[in-house]
């Protein structure tokens, strides 16, 4: 049987990711600029994996013992790639990165693009954070069967 | 019938319980509103609910003696949910077939009609306290 608490962790496994994607837009927004990175070159727009998986919540069901319900998934980020495309050359010939040629590699990140990210990112949030709502109003209603 | 809580409050029970598998439901389908390949689940009760209570009284048989098997309408409390993936709703280009509208409204209406339901359990609850405590 289902209980109050799968819903509750569902939702909040949600929003948990939305933030995920959300902190991966910041950080492409802030690093729109930034022509150096630790593993070297420009910095490198990034992106989260997300995938469902069946919400398991005991031991037996963690450990593959026992199967979770199918049904009920939650959702998880299981990885956050570095996006492939080649960086924008600028020709900058003072800048302390260009190349011999003069030309500056910057990250391929476009702003409209992030921007729109942010706004769904946001929306899918709200949308968790109703279903919690609607769950938890429904568990506080639920104690007052026989006042 | 001599039972204290007869078949429409366990009818209303099992409504509970199916409305929160619902709720839970619909949480994993708008949790998952942005994963590629999730496919958007949809739920069905009300049809084996309504079977199991035997409202049109046309699927049960009488029974005569006490030792006959109760043919046709099942147990309230048996009745099982049925889950399936939702037929309808284009498929996005990353293959996931959540409508988030429809899954936001879904979820209104669930919640409504659990508190209907719980209502009607208080309603019921009220009624035999109101008999248990002569109408004091």
């Amino acid at each position: 049987m289902s209980d109050f608490v799968t819903g509750f962790r569902i939702s909040s496994s949600g929003m948990a990711a939305q933030r995920m994607r959300m902190n991966t837009i910041s950080s492409n927004l802030a690093n729109i600029n930034t022509t150096r990175t630790p593993e070297g070159g420009p910095y490198r727009r990034k992106d989260v994996i997300l995938e469902s998986m069946p919400d398991s919540r005991n031991f037996g069901e963690i450990l593959g013992v026992n199967s979770p319900r199918a049904d009920m998934q939650r959702v998880q980020v299981t990885d956050v790639v570095s996006d492939r495309k080649a960086p924008l050359l600028k020709y900058e010939p003072d800048h302390p990165d260009a190349n011999a040629d003069g030309y500056v590699a910057y990250p391929n990140i476009n702003m409209m693009e992030e921007m729109t990210n942010m706004i769904q990112a946001t929306r899918s949030y709200e949308a968790n954070v109703q279903a919690l709502q609607a769950s938890k109003d429904m568990a506080l209603s639920s104690l007052e069967i026989g006042r | 019938m001599s039972q204290l809580f007869d078949k429409t409050t366990s009818a209303l029970g099992t409504a509970l319980n199916m409305r929160l598998l619902k709720q839970n439901m619909i949480s994993s389908n708008i949790a998952n509103a942005e994963t590629p390949g999730y496919h958007a689940k949809k739920m069905d009760f009300e049809e084996a609910l309504g079977r199991a209570l035997d409202i049109d009284g046309l699927r049960g048989m009488s029974t005569s003696s006490g030792d006959h098997f109760a043919v046709g309408a099942g147990s309230v409390s048996k009745v099982r949910a049925d889950i399936y993936e939702n037929p309808e709703g284009a498929i996005n280009n990353d293959g996931n077939t959540v409508d988030l509208e429809r899954e936001m409204s879904s979820l209104t209406e669930n919640s409504i009609m659990y508190k209907a339901a719980l209502q009607l359990i208080n309603k019921k609850l009220a009624a035999i306290r109101y008999a248990a405590t002569e109408g004091r």
